[in-house]
């Protein structure tokens, strides 16, 4: 059986290498980047099942990121990670179609449940 | 009074005058008309006059009766005319001429009629009709000469009448006009002084106003608004603050989170995977927390900087020199970015109390942002100059970067503002604002995308 394919992208380095030390443990496939436009570089060569993204970020943001991906892969689902807890660009992001959205600091325990989630609802 | 008042009155004043002056010479003119119309009537009988005396003469030469019917039948014409002028004869000269040429005349012609009825031409008659002729004649003619002089008088002196009205009026005119400009003008002067108080800010001083007039109900206008301004000031200021308080926590929330979020995740995956991670990988996650703390920890410090900036310790010092210390720090930088420096310090500048660690601070700060907004091989001009204020010094630090997008400009010394994403705190320019303040200085920026940005410092000299 193929393995899941998992994309991070998070300015910050460490977020990226978090959730891909325990995600590879569940058997994923993880690529990380620190931010948007190589990202989508790589996901117009090759699809992934989800993608997790930071929303603030410099350039190409998470809300960019999320149209993206929706055009090219209306399946993959999307992911938020944000600093800015509050409630007004949950609203918006969630508009925007992502399956689920963390606020920072990130429960990687609660992250890898929604990953799994969004996988079986395909 | 109120100045239209004031115009209205001198305006009444003149007119008066010129009424005045009009009235004069309207009745001068009627005098004169009067005088003219005598003269004329006179010069006539003048004439008959004359004639009769020459008839007179002829008579006493050829003994010709009828040469006598001829002056009576002259005076009888003398007579009518002056009873067809008799008015007019009153109204220039009076009604004793008029009777006395009367009486003249009667006694001549009771003369004539004497000569007529005992025609003897001796001596003594001959005399008397000849004075009684000469005197008519003299008197008439007097009288003529005097009221051509009195004419004359008339007209010299309401020339001159007019002359002094004509000064007159010109003068009022002149002074009521200046003294009414002056006193514009020096209204508006004060009230020009007032509305500059009031623009830089100034809303205490209220110039008690003086006048009555359109500018003292003016000057309360403004006073009333700039009463109102500086209410709106201290509203205005007020929600500054909050709005800079709120910008501060965000800020303050974004910068925190993130480090602390790394901190989570890796102490997360350590308890996690304690037990199937090696001794290496352990210790590399620890002192990546131990990085981060410190992340965190360097970012609470620049924040009480920032909010608690220390009490500066002035000590008097040559900005050139300050400048030039500076520099060393900054040298290393601007060489591995390839930056031509420019410096024009002004030589002779006088020396000024400042806390030079602040100062340097805020000038490593500006070079560092200049630095970082310009592509290898940029310019960087420093410069040093007397203010424009003539007490205080200037400092330019001017960068041919990519320059600042004109909506931002206006939040560049706002905490936590950063055009530079993950490169800055955003709180450099802000604390460097809060040292330039606490140095009684003010700090500015002009910029211009693509061609640069352009900061100055201005320093007092006097702030010790």
């Amino acid at each position: 059986m193929d393995r899941y394919r998992v994309m991070i992208i998070d300015d910050e380095k460490i977020v990226g290498d978090m959730a891909k030390m325990s995600l590879e443990r569940e058997g994923y496939l993880v690529e990380t980047f620190l931010n948007g436009e190589p990202a989508l570089a790589r996901l117009k060569e090759e699809r992934f099942d989800v993608v997790v993204t930071d929303l603030k970020m410099k350039g190409v943001d998470g809300m960019e990121v999320l149209r993206t991906v929706k055009e090219l892969y209306p399946d993959t689902k999307v992911i938020m990670i944000t600093a800015f807890a509050n409630l007004d660009t949950a609203i918006e992001a969630l508009r925007g179609d992502v399956h689920d959205f963390f606020p920072k600091p990130v429960k990687i325990r609660e992250l890898k449940v929604s990953i799994e989630r969004a996988l079986g609802s395909r | 009074m109120k100045i239209e008042h004031k115009i209205i009155l001198s305006n009444v004043f003149n007119f008066a005058l010129i009424l005045l002056t009009g009235l004069f010479a309207i009745q001068n003119l009627n005098a004169v008309l009067t005088k003219l119309r005598f003269i004329e009537i006179a010069d006539d009988l003048n004439a008959n006059f004359l004639e009769m005396r020459i008839s007179e003469k002829n008579y006493f030469l050829y003994g010709n009766a009828g040469t006598l019917l001829e002056i009576k039948d002259k005076i009888k014409t003398a007579e009518s005319s002056i009873e067809n002028a008799k008015n007019d004869i009153v109204r220039a000269v009076g009604a004793g001429s008029l009777s006395r040429l009367r009486s003249y005349l009667k006694d001549y012609s009771e003369m004539v009629d004497m000569v007529i009825e005992f025609p003897s031409r001796d001596m003594r008659t001959e005399a008397m009709l000849r004075t009684a002729g000469k005197t008519l004649r003299e008197f008439s003619e007097t009288t003529t000469r005097l009221e051509r002089e009195r004419m004359n008088t008339i007209i010299a002196r309401s020339k001159e009448v007019m002359r002094y009205a004509f000064w007159g009026v010109l003068v009022m005119a002149i002074l009521v006009s200046h003294f009414i400009s002056q006193k514009i003008l020096s209204s508006l002067r004060s009230i020009e002084k007032m509305t500059t108080t009031i623009s830089q800010g100034d809303f205490r001083k209220i110039e008690e106003s003086r006048s009555k007039d359109e500018f003292g109900s003016l000057i309360n206008a403004i006073n009333v608004m700039s009463e109102e301004l500086s209410h709106r000031e201290e509203e205005i200021i007020q929600s500054r603050k909050l709005a800079s308080l709120g910008i501060l926590t965000a800020g303050v929330a974004h910068e925190l989170t993130n480090p602390l979020n790394n901190i989570s995740m890796m102490a997360q995956n350590f308890t996690e995977y304690y037990d199937s991670l090696g001794r290496e990988d352990r210790i590399g996650l620890m002192t990546k927390v131990e990085r981060e703390t410190e992340r965190i920890q360097e970012i609470v410090k620049d924040l009480l900087d920032f909010s608690k900036p220390k009490e500066a310790n002035l000590q008097e010092a040559d900005i050139n020199s300050v400048i030039a210390r500076t520099m060393k720090l900054v040298q290393n930088m601007l060489d591995i970015s390839n930056i031509t420096t420019k410096l024009g310090l002004d030589e002779g500048l006088p020396g000024i109390y400042l806390d030079e660690h602040q100062i340097q601070q805020v000038l490593v700060n500006l070079i560092t942002n200049a630095v970082q907004a310009m592509s290898l091989g940029g310019m960087l001009f420093i410069g040093t100059r007397p203010g424009r204020r003539g007490d205080s010094i200037e400092i330019t630090v001017k960068d041919s970067g990519r320059g600042i997008p004109p909506e931002f400009l206006p939040h560049i010394f706002d905490p936590f503002f950063s055009t530079k994403g993950d490169g800055g705190t955003g709180l450099g320019l802000s604390v460097s604002y809060g040292i330039i303040k606490n140095h009684r200085g003010d700090i500015r920026v002009e910029s211009k995308p693509g061609v640069g940005t352009t900061f100055t410092i201005e320093l007092p000299v006097n702030n010790n």
